[in-house]
Protein backbone atom coordinates (compact mmCIF):
# COMPACT_ATOMS: atom_id res chain seq x y z
CA UNK A 1 0.00 0.00 0.00
CA UNK A 2 1.26 3.47 -0.91
CA UNK A 3 1.04 6.33 1.61
CA UNK A 4 -2.61 7.02 2.44
CA UNK A 5 -1.99 10.67 3.43
CA UNK A 6 -1.97 11.80 -0.22
CA UNK A 7 -3.85 11.62 -3.51
CA UNK A 8 -2.85 10.09 -6.83
CA UNK A 9 -3.17 10.72 -10.54
CA UNK A 10 -3.64 7.76 -12.92
CA UNK A 11 -0.36 8.64 -14.64
CA UNK A 12 1.51 7.86 -11.38
CA UNK A 13 2.00 11.24 -9.74
CA UNK A 14 1.15 11.94 -6.10
CA UNK A 15 -0.12 15.13 -4.42
CA UNK A 16 0.12 15.93 -0.69
CA UNK A 17 -1.86 18.89 0.67
CA UNK A 18 -0.51 21.00 3.55
CA UNK A 19 -2.41 24.27 4.11
CA UNK A 20 -2.69 25.84 0.68
CA UNK A 21 0.45 24.20 -0.72
CA UNK A 22 0.52 20.85 -2.49
CA UNK A 23 3.73 18.89 -2.76
CA UNK A 24 3.94 16.85 -5.98
CA UNK A 25 6.01 13.80 -6.82
CA UNK A 26 5.94 10.56 -8.80
CA UNK A 27 5.24 7.15 -7.32
CA UNK A 28 7.51 4.18 -6.69
CA UNK A 29 5.56 2.33 -9.40
CA UNK A 30 6.52 5.01 -11.95
CA UNK A 31 10.14 4.68 -10.86
CA UNK A 32 10.01 0.90 -11.10
CA UNK A 33 8.59 1.08 -14.63
CA UNK A 34 11.23 3.58 -15.73
CA UNK A 35 14.20 1.76 -14.25
CA UNK A 36 17.52 3.53 -13.71
CA UNK A 37 17.10 7.31 -13.92
CA UNK A 38 19.52 9.51 -15.85
CA UNK A 39 17.85 12.91 -16.19
CA UNK A 40 15.18 15.12 -14.68
CA UNK A 41 13.77 18.35 -16.08
CA UNK A 42 11.69 20.56 -13.78
CA UNK A 43 10.06 23.95 -14.45
CA UNK A 44 10.81 27.16 -12.55
CA UNK A 45 9.28 28.76 -9.51
CA UNK A 46 6.45 31.05 -10.59
CA UNK A 47 5.32 28.84 -13.48
CA UNK A 48 1.69 27.72 -13.56
CA UNK A 49 0.64 24.09 -13.74
CA UNK A 50 -2.69 22.54 -14.67
CA UNK A 51 -4.11 19.16 -13.82
CA UNK A 52 -3.23 16.53 -16.40
CA UNK A 53 -0.69 18.74 -18.20
CA UNK A 54 2.99 17.94 -18.37
CA UNK A 55 5.24 20.14 -16.24
CA UNK A 56 8.46 18.18 -16.52
CA UNK A 57 10.24 15.12 -17.85
CA UNK A 58 12.04 12.24 -16.26
CA UNK A 59 14.36 10.07 -18.30
CA UNK A 60 15.75 6.64 -17.56
CA UNK A 61 18.15 4.32 -19.32
CA UNK A 62 15.08 2.90 -21.07
CA UNK A 63 12.68 5.76 -21.75
CA UNK A 64 11.57 9.38 -21.42
CA UNK A 65 8.34 10.13 -19.59
CA UNK A 66 6.27 13.26 -19.06
CA UNK A 67 5.46 14.24 -15.50
CA UNK A 68 1.87 15.47 -15.26
CA UNK A 69 0.49 17.82 -12.68
CA UNK A 70 -2.26 16.42 -10.40
CA UNK A 71 -3.44 19.96 -9.53
CA UNK A 72 -3.90 23.52 -10.82
CA UNK A 73 -1.82 26.30 -9.30
CA UNK A 74 1.44 28.21 -9.22
CA UNK A 75 4.82 26.69 -8.40
CA UNK A 76 6.27 28.20 -5.21
CA UNK A 77 9.25 25.88 -4.78
CA UNK A 78 11.12 23.23 -6.74
CA UNK A 79 13.39 20.50 -5.42
CA UNK A 80 16.39 22.18 -7.02
CA UNK A 81 19.03 19.67 -5.88
CA UNK A 82 17.16 16.67 -7.15
CA UNK A 83 18.37 16.72 -10.78
CA UNK A 84 21.94 16.31 -9.51
CA UNK A 85 20.96 13.76 -6.87
CA UNK A 86 18.70 11.42 -8.80
CA UNK A 87 19.29 8.65 -6.27
CA UNK A 88 16.90 10.53 -3.97
CA UNK A 89 14.18 10.22 -6.58
CA UNK A 90 15.15 6.65 -7.44
CA UNK A 91 15.12 5.40 -3.84
CA UNK A 92 12.76 7.70 -1.98
CA UNK A 93 10.10 9.04 -4.39
CA UNK A 94 7.52 9.72 -1.63
CA UNK A 95 9.79 11.92 0.53
CA UNK A 96 13.30 13.09 -0.48
CA UNK A 97 12.34 12.70 -4.14
CA UNK A 98 9.52 15.28 -4.11
CA UNK A 99 9.51 17.46 -7.24
CA UNK A 100 7.58 20.72 -6.84
CA UNK A 101 5.39 22.62 -4.35
CA UNK A 102 2.35 24.32 -5.78
CA UNK A 103 0.14 26.99 -4.24
CA UNK A 104 -3.48 26.02 -4.82
CA UNK A 105 -6.76 27.95 -4.54
CA UNK A 106 -8.36 25.83 -1.85
CA UNK A 107 -8.67 22.51 -0.06
CA UNK A 108 -10.78 21.15 -2.91
CA UNK A 109 -7.68 21.19 -5.14
CA UNK A 110 -7.36 17.43 -4.74
CA UNK A 111 -10.99 16.61 -5.55
CA UNK A 112 -11.27 14.02 -8.28
CA UNK A 113 -7.88 12.44 -7.63
CA UNK A 114 -7.60 8.84 -6.47
CA UNK A 115 -6.94 7.77 -2.91
CA UNK A 116 -4.25 5.18 -2.14
CA UNK A 117 -6.73 2.30 -2.38
CA UNK A 118 -8.06 3.33 -5.79
CA UNK A 119 -4.53 4.00 -7.04
CA UNK A 120 -3.56 0.49 -5.98
CA UNK A 121 -6.08 -0.83 -8.51
CA UNK A 122 -4.46 1.22 -11.29
CA UNK A 123 -1.09 -0.25 -10.38
CA UNK A 124 -2.48 -3.77 -10.24
CA UNK A 125 -4.00 -3.36 -13.68
CA UNK A 126 -0.71 -2.14 -15.16
CA UNK A 127 1.58 -4.60 -13.39
CA UNK B 1 11.31 -3.04 -30.16
CA UNK B 2 8.42 -4.91 -31.71
CA UNK B 3 6.11 -5.66 -28.85
CA UNK B 4 3.02 -7.82 -29.27
CA UNK B 5 1.34 -7.96 -25.88
CA UNK B 6 -1.77 -9.97 -26.64
CA UNK B 7 -0.69 -12.89 -28.81
CA UNK B 8 0.72 -16.04 -27.29
CA UNK B 9 4.38 -15.49 -26.64
CA UNK B 10 7.06 -18.09 -27.25
CA UNK B 11 9.35 -18.99 -24.37
CA UNK B 12 12.97 -20.04 -24.45
CA UNK B 13 14.19 -23.15 -22.58
CA UNK B 14 15.47 -20.74 -19.90
CA UNK B 15 12.16 -19.04 -19.17
CA UNK B 16 11.85 -20.54 -15.68
CA UNK B 17 15.50 -19.77 -14.97
CA UNK B 18 14.86 -16.10 -15.79
CA UNK B 19 11.78 -16.04 -13.58
CA UNK B 20 13.74 -17.56 -10.70
CA UNK B 21 16.36 -14.81 -11.09
CA UNK B 22 13.67 -12.13 -10.83
CA UNK B 23 14.09 -10.98 -14.43
CA UNK B 24 11.80 -8.33 -15.87
CA UNK B 25 10.24 -10.34 -18.69
CA UNK B 26 8.87 -8.42 -21.65
CA UNK B 27 7.38 -9.28 -25.05
CA UNK B 28 10.03 -9.03 -27.72
CA UNK B 29 9.54 -10.10 -31.34
CA UNK B 30 6.94 -12.67 -30.30
CA UNK B 31 8.97 -14.05 -27.39
CA UNK B 32 8.85 -13.43 -23.67
CA UNK B 33 12.39 -12.30 -22.95
CA UNK B 34 14.39 -10.92 -20.01
CA UNK B 35 14.84 -7.14 -20.35
CA UNK B 36 17.00 -7.02 -17.24
CA UNK B 37 17.68 -8.78 -13.96
CA UNK B 38 17.55 -5.54 -11.95
CA UNK B 39 20.06 -3.16 -13.51
CA UNK B 40 20.79 -2.57 -17.18
CA UNK B 41 23.85 -0.51 -16.25
CA UNK B 42 25.37 -3.06 -13.86
CA UNK B 43 24.76 -5.87 -16.33
CA UNK B 44 26.51 -3.84 -19.05
CA UNK B 45 29.49 -3.25 -16.76
CA UNK B 46 29.71 -6.95 -15.89
CA UNK B 47 30.26 -7.78 -19.56
CA UNK B 48 32.96 -5.10 -19.97
CA UNK B 49 34.85 -6.09 -16.83
CA UNK B 50 34.26 -9.83 -16.36
CA UNK B 51 31.79 -12.04 -18.17
CA UNK B 52 28.07 -12.07 -18.82
CA UNK B 53 25.69 -14.51 -20.44
CA UNK B 54 22.67 -13.60 -22.56
CA UNK B 55 19.83 -15.91 -23.48
CA UNK B 56 19.34 -15.10 -27.15
CA UNK B 57 17.37 -18.21 -27.97
CA UNK B 58 14.71 -16.06 -29.61
CA UNK B 59 17.00 -15.47 -32.55
CA UNK B 60 16.01 -17.50 -35.59
CA UNK B 61 18.18 -20.49 -36.49
CA UNK B 62 18.20 -21.89 -40.03
CA UNK B 63 20.09 -24.74 -41.73
CA UNK B 64 20.92 -24.85 -45.42
CA UNK B 65 22.24 -28.10 -46.85
CA UNK B 66 23.05 -29.66 -50.20
CA UNK B 67 25.59 -29.54 -52.99
CA UNK B 68 24.24 -26.20 -54.34
CA UNK B 69 24.22 -24.39 -50.98
CA UNK B 70 27.34 -22.26 -51.35
CA UNK B 71 26.47 -21.09 -54.86
CA UNK B 72 22.81 -20.44 -54.09
CA UNK B 73 23.49 -18.55 -50.86
CA UNK B 74 26.17 -16.57 -52.66
CA UNK B 75 23.43 -15.28 -54.95
CA UNK B 76 20.81 -14.92 -52.18
CA UNK B 77 22.98 -12.93 -49.74
CA UNK B 78 25.09 -9.80 -49.96
CA UNK B 79 28.27 -11.50 -48.81
CA UNK B 80 30.44 -13.91 -50.73
CA UNK B 81 29.52 -17.38 -49.49
CA UNK B 82 31.56 -19.59 -51.84
CA UNK B 83 34.82 -18.45 -50.28
CA UNK B 84 33.62 -18.70 -46.67
CA UNK B 85 36.04 -21.10 -44.98
CA UNK B 86 34.58 -24.25 -43.45
CA UNK B 87 34.64 -23.83 -39.66
CA UNK B 88 34.25 -20.05 -39.75
CA UNK B 89 31.44 -17.56 -39.11
CA UNK B 90 30.79 -14.58 -41.36
CA UNK B 91 28.65 -11.45 -40.95
CA UNK B 92 26.55 -10.47 -43.95
CA UNK B 93 23.06 -9.37 -44.98
CA UNK B 94 20.01 -10.09 -47.10
CA UNK B 95 19.44 -7.27 -49.56
CA UNK B 96 16.48 -6.21 -51.62
CA UNK B 97 16.84 -5.90 -55.40
CA UNK B 98 17.28 -2.14 -54.88
CA UNK B 99 20.18 -2.63 -52.47
CA UNK B 100 18.17 -1.83 -49.33
CA UNK B 101 18.84 -4.04 -46.31
CA UNK B 102 16.20 -6.67 -45.43
CA UNK B 103 18.22 -7.99 -42.50
CA UNK B 104 21.71 -8.66 -41.24
CA UNK B 105 22.79 -12.13 -40.17
CA UNK B 106 25.66 -14.49 -39.49
CA UNK B 107 26.39 -17.60 -41.52
CA UNK B 108 28.37 -20.46 -40.00
CA UNK B 109 29.86 -22.83 -42.56
CA UNK B 110 29.99 -26.20 -40.87
CA UNK B 111 30.91 -28.27 -43.93
CA UNK B 112 31.44 -28.13 -47.68
CA UNK B 113 27.67 -28.24 -48.25
CA UNK B 114 26.24 -27.09 -44.91
CA UNK B 115 25.61 -23.57 -43.61
CA UNK B 116 23.96 -22.66 -40.33
CA UNK B 117 22.45 -19.16 -40.14
CA UNK B 118 21.19 -16.90 -37.35
CA UNK B 119 18.89 -13.98 -38.18
CA UNK B 120 16.94 -11.42 -36.14
CA UNK B 121 13.91 -12.81 -34.32
CA UNK B 122 11.68 -10.00 -35.57
CA UNK B 123 12.48 -10.88 -39.18
CA UNK B 124 12.28 -14.65 -38.92
CA UNK B 125 9.26 -15.20 -41.17
CA UNK B 126 10.15 -12.57 -43.72
CA UNK B 127 13.77 -13.74 -43.99
CA UNK B 128 12.64 -17.34 -44.28
CA UNK B 129 10.22 -16.47 -47.09
CA UNK B 130 12.81 -14.39 -48.93
CA UNK B 131 15.55 -17.00 -48.59
CA UNK B 132 13.37 -19.95 -49.53
CA UNK B 133 12.29 -18.06 -52.66
CA UNK B 134 15.93 -17.44 -53.57
CA UNK B 135 17.16 -21.03 -53.25
CA UNK B 136 16.14 -23.91 -55.52
CA UNK B 137 18.21 -27.05 -54.96
CA UNK B 138 19.27 -26.29 -51.39
CA UNK B 139 17.35 -27.89 -48.51
CA UNK B 140 16.14 -25.47 -45.83
CA UNK B 141 15.24 -26.11 -42.20
CA UNK B 142 14.03 -23.62 -39.57
CA UNK B 143 15.00 -25.06 -36.17
CA UNK B 144 14.17 -21.95 -34.09
CA UNK B 145 11.51 -23.78 -32.08
CA UNK B 146 13.37 -27.05 -31.53
CA UNK B 147 13.63 -26.35 -27.80
CA UNK B 148 17.32 -25.48 -27.98
CA UNK B 149 18.78 -22.03 -28.14
CA UNK B 150 21.74 -19.70 -28.04
CA UNK B 151 23.70 -18.60 -24.98
CA UNK B 152 26.04 -15.69 -25.65
CA UNK B 153 29.00 -15.73 -23.26
CA UNK B 154 30.74 -12.36 -23.53
CA UNK B 155 33.47 -10.45 -21.75
CA UNK B 156 37.21 -10.43 -21.05
CA UNK B 157 36.81 -13.53 -18.84
CA UNK B 158 34.90 -15.48 -21.51
CA UNK B 159 37.74 -17.77 -22.59
CA UNK B 160 38.64 -18.73 -19.01
CA UNK B 161 34.97 -19.48 -18.32
CA UNK B 162 34.60 -21.47 -21.53
CA UNK B 163 37.59 -23.62 -20.58
CA UNK B 164 36.11 -24.28 -17.15
CA UNK B 165 32.72 -25.06 -18.66
CA UNK B 166 34.13 -27.60 -21.10
CA UNK B 167 36.98 -28.86 -18.92
CA UNK B 168 39.30 -28.26 -21.89
CA UNK B 169 42.15 -26.04 -20.67
CA UNK B 170 43.70 -25.90 -24.14
CA UNK B 171 40.62 -24.64 -25.94
CA UNK B 172 41.55 -21.51 -27.94
CA UNK B 173 39.22 -20.73 -30.85
CA UNK B 174 40.31 -17.83 -33.06
CA UNK B 175 38.07 -14.88 -33.91
CA UNK B 176 35.00 -16.12 -35.86
CA UNK B 177 36.09 -19.77 -35.45
CA UNK B 178 33.55 -22.53 -34.95
CA UNK B 179 34.36 -25.36 -32.54
CA UNK B 180 32.71 -28.49 -31.18
CA UNK B 181 34.41 -29.10 -27.83
CA UNK B 182 33.46 -32.03 -25.61
CA UNK B 183 31.96 -31.06 -22.28
CA UNK B 184 30.16 -32.63 -19.30
CA UNK B 185 26.96 -31.71 -21.23
CA UNK B 186 28.00 -33.55 -24.37
CA UNK B 187 29.51 -31.97 -27.44
CA UNK B 188 28.87 -28.21 -27.60
CA UNK B 189 28.60 -26.23 -30.83
CA UNK B 190 30.23 -22.84 -30.29
CA UNK B 191 31.31 -19.87 -32.39
CA UNK B 192 33.61 -17.05 -31.39
CA UNK B 193 31.07 -14.37 -32.22
CA UNK B 194 28.98 -11.89 -30.32
CA UNK B 195 27.21 -8.55 -30.22
CA UNK B 196 29.09 -6.64 -27.55
CA UNK B 197 32.52 -5.85 -28.99
CA UNK B 198 34.08 -8.05 -26.30
CA UNK B 199 35.90 -11.36 -26.60
CA UNK B 200 33.06 -13.84 -26.56
CA UNK B 201 31.35 -17.01 -27.69
CA UNK B 202 27.91 -18.00 -28.80
CA UNK B 203 26.99 -21.46 -27.58
CA UNK B 204 24.31 -23.22 -29.63
CA UNK B 205 22.72 -25.48 -27.06
CA UNK B 206 20.29 -28.34 -27.56
CA UNK B 207 17.07 -28.55 -25.53
CA UNK B 208 18.89 -30.88 -23.09
CA UNK B 209 21.95 -28.65 -22.74
CA UNK B 210 20.27 -25.26 -22.29
CA UNK B 211 19.46 -25.29 -18.57
CA UNK B 212 22.52 -27.17 -17.25
CA UNK B 213 24.93 -25.05 -19.31
CA UNK B 214 23.21 -21.83 -18.18
CA UNK B 215 23.29 -22.93 -14.53
CA UNK B 216 26.95 -23.90 -14.75
CA UNK B 217 27.85 -20.51 -16.24
CA UNK B 218 26.13 -18.74 -13.34
CA UNK B 219 27.95 -21.04 -10.89
CA UNK B 220 31.21 -19.98 -12.51
CA UNK B 221 30.39 -16.36 -11.64
CA UNK B 222 29.04 -15.25 -15.01
CA UNK B 223 26.42 -12.48 -14.69
CA UNK B 224 23.03 -13.03 -16.32
CA UNK B 225 22.50 -10.13 -18.73
CA UNK B 226 19.23 -9.03 -20.33
CA UNK B 227 18.27 -7.52 -23.64
CA UNK B 228 18.44 -3.99 -22.19
CA UNK B 229 22.16 -4.29 -21.55
CA UNK B 230 22.59 -6.09 -24.86
CA UNK B 231 21.34 -2.95 -26.61
CA UNK B 232 23.67 -0.73 -24.57
CA UNK B 233 26.69 -2.93 -25.30
CA UNK B 234 26.03 -3.29 -29.01
CA UNK B 235 25.56 0.46 -29.41
CA UNK B 236 28.75 1.21 -27.46
CA UNK B 237 30.49 -1.08 -29.96
CA UNK B 238 28.55 0.62 -32.83
CA UNK B 239 27.23 -2.74 -34.02
CA UNK B 240 24.14 -2.13 -36.18
CA UNK B 241 20.62 -3.18 -35.23
CA UNK B 242 17.93 -3.90 -37.79
CA UNK B 243 15.18 -1.26 -37.59
CA UNK B 244 17.67 1.34 -36.38
CA UNK B 245 21.00 1.70 -38.21
CA UNK B 246 19.91 -0.66 -40.97
CA UNK B 247 16.59 -1.20 -42.75
CA UNK B 248 15.05 -1.25 -46.21
CA UNK B 249 15.83 2.41 -46.93
CA UNK B 250 19.49 2.01 -46.01
CA UNK B 251 22.20 0.40 -48.13
CA UNK B 252 25.31 -1.31 -46.75
CA UNK B 253 27.25 1.73 -48.02
CA UNK B 254 25.12 4.17 -46.00
CA UNK B 255 25.69 2.06 -42.92
CA UNK B 256 29.45 1.80 -43.40
CA UNK B 257 29.14 -1.99 -43.75
CA UNK B 258 30.94 -2.48 -47.06
CA UNK B 259 32.95 -5.31 -45.48
CA UNK B 260 29.75 -7.35 -45.17
CA UNK B 261 29.22 -7.47 -48.95
CA UNK B 262 32.57 -8.85 -49.97
CA UNK B 263 33.13 -8.89 -53.73
CA UNK B 264 30.23 -6.52 -54.42
CA UNK B 265 32.00 -4.94 -57.39
CA UNK B 266 32.03 -8.12 -59.45
CA UNK B 267 29.76 -10.77 -57.93
CA UNK B 268 26.24 -11.51 -59.15
CA UNK B 269 23.88 -11.37 -56.16
CA UNK B 270 20.48 -9.93 -55.35
CA UNK B 271 20.94 -6.21 -54.76
CA UNK B 272 24.42 -6.13 -56.31
CA UNK B 273 23.46 -4.43 -59.54
CA UNK B 274 21.61 -1.65 -57.68
CA UNK B 275 24.55 -1.10 -55.34
CA UNK B 276 26.99 -0.80 -58.24
CA UNK B 277 24.66 1.68 -59.97
CA UNK B 278 24.13 3.77 -56.83
CA UNK B 279 27.75 4.33 -56.01
CA UNK B 280 28.52 6.57 -53.09
CA UNK B 281 25.92 7.86 -50.68
CA UNK B 282 24.84 11.24 -49.44
CA UNK B 283 24.55 10.41 -45.77
CA UNK B 284 26.79 8.80 -43.24
CA UNK B 285 26.39 7.07 -39.93
CA UNK B 286 27.95 9.14 -37.17
CA UNK B 287 28.30 8.92 -33.39
CA UNK B 288 27.24 11.52 -30.85
CA UNK B 289 27.70 11.86 -27.13
CA UNK B 290 25.58 14.13 -24.95
CA UNK B 291 25.89 15.58 -21.47
CA UNK B 292 22.74 14.42 -19.69
CA UNK B 293 19.78 13.67 -21.92
CA UNK B 294 19.78 10.66 -24.21
CA UNK B 295 19.39 11.49 -27.93
CA UNK B 296 16.73 8.92 -28.78
CA UNK B 297 15.57 7.20 -31.95
CA UNK B 298 13.79 9.57 -34.31
CA UNK B 299 15.01 12.84 -32.77
CA UNK B 300 15.99 15.27 -35.56
CA UNK B 301 19.66 16.28 -35.76
CA UNK B 302 20.26 20.00 -36.27
CA UNK B 303 23.26 22.03 -37.44
CA UNK B 304 23.23 25.75 -38.15
CA UNK B 305 19.50 25.89 -37.46
CA UNK B 306 18.79 23.33 -40.17
CA UNK B 307 17.67 19.71 -39.91
CA UNK B 308 20.57 17.61 -41.23
CA UNK B 309 19.80 14.11 -40.01
CA UNK B 310 18.01 11.81 -37.61
CA UNK B 311 18.98 9.71 -34.60
CA UNK B 312 18.96 5.89 -35.14
CA UNK B 313 19.64 4.62 -31.61
CA UNK B 314 20.41 6.22 -28.30
CA UNK B 315 21.22 4.76 -24.91
CA UNK B 316 22.91 5.71 -21.69
CA UNK B 317 26.38 4.20 -21.94
CA UNK B 318 27.39 2.41 -18.76
CA UNK B 319 31.01 2.27 -19.88
CA UNK B 320 31.36 5.98 -20.73
CA UNK B 321 28.83 7.07 -18.09
CA UNK B 322 27.09 9.39 -20.54
CA UNK B 323 24.47 9.25 -23.27
CA UNK B 324 25.55 8.00 -26.70
CA UNK B 325 23.72 7.83 -30.02
CA UNK B 326 24.11 6.95 -33.66
CA UNK B 327 22.56 9.10 -36.37
CA UNK B 328 22.43 9.43 -40.12
CA UNK B 329 23.68 12.88 -41.08
CA UNK B 330 24.08 14.51 -44.47
CA UNK B 331 27.67 14.07 -45.61
CA UNK B 332 30.00 17.01 -45.26
CA UNK B 333 27.95 18.87 -42.65
CA UNK B 334 30.17 20.44 -40.01
CA UNK B 335 28.98 20.83 -36.45
CA UNK B 336 28.28 22.00 -33.91
CA UNK B 337 25.32 19.62 -33.77
CA UNK B 338 22.27 19.51 -31.57
CA UNK B 339 19.20 17.31 -31.39
CA UNK B 340 15.60 18.27 -30.88
CA UNK B 341 14.04 16.25 -28.07
CA UNK B 342 10.28 16.61 -27.89
CA UNK B 343 10.53 20.29 -28.81
CA UNK B 344 13.59 21.05 -26.68
CA UNK B 345 17.02 21.36 -28.22
CA UNK B 346 20.22 20.16 -26.61
CA UNK B 347 23.84 19.98 -27.76
CA UNK B 348 25.54 16.77 -28.87
CA UNK B 349 29.19 16.21 -29.71
CA UNK B 350 30.28 14.22 -32.72
CA UNK B 351 32.72 11.43 -31.89
CA UNK B 352 34.32 8.57 -33.81
CA UNK B 353 32.65 5.16 -33.88
CA UNK B 354 32.78 2.81 -32.09
CA UNK B 355 32.24 4.55 -28.77
CA UNK B 356 34.04 1.72 -26.96
CA UNK B 357 36.94 0.00 -28.79
CA UNK B 358 36.37 -3.58 -29.91
CA UNK B 359 38.25 -6.29 -28.03
CA UNK B 360 36.57 -9.19 -29.81
CA UNK B 361 39.83 -10.18 -31.53
CA UNK B 362 41.95 -9.96 -28.35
Amino acid sequence: MRPSDRSYLDSHEWALLDGDVVTVGITDFAIEQLGELVYLDLPSTGDSVSRGDSFGEVESVKAVSDINSPIDGEIVEINADLADNLENLQNDPFAAGWLIKVKVAGADALDGLKDAGAYEEIVAAES
Amino acid sequence: MANAPTETLLRTPLYEAHQALGAKLVPFAGWEMPLDYGSILNESRAVRTGAGVFDVSHMARFWFRGASTAAELDHALGGCMTDQPIGKARYTMILQEDGGILDDLITYRTGEDAYFMVVNAANRVRDRDALVARIHQTSFEDITEDGGGILALQGPEALRILRELTGDAELAPGFLDLAWPDSPYGELFIARTGYTGEHGYEIFVTAEQAVPVWNRLLELGVAPVGLGARDVLRLEAALPLYGHEIHEEITPFDAGLRFAIKGWKTREFIGGEALRAKGDTERELVGFTAEKRVPREGYPVLAGGEEVGVVCSGVYSATLDKPIATAYVRKGVEGPFSVSARGKEFAVERVDLPFVPHRSRD
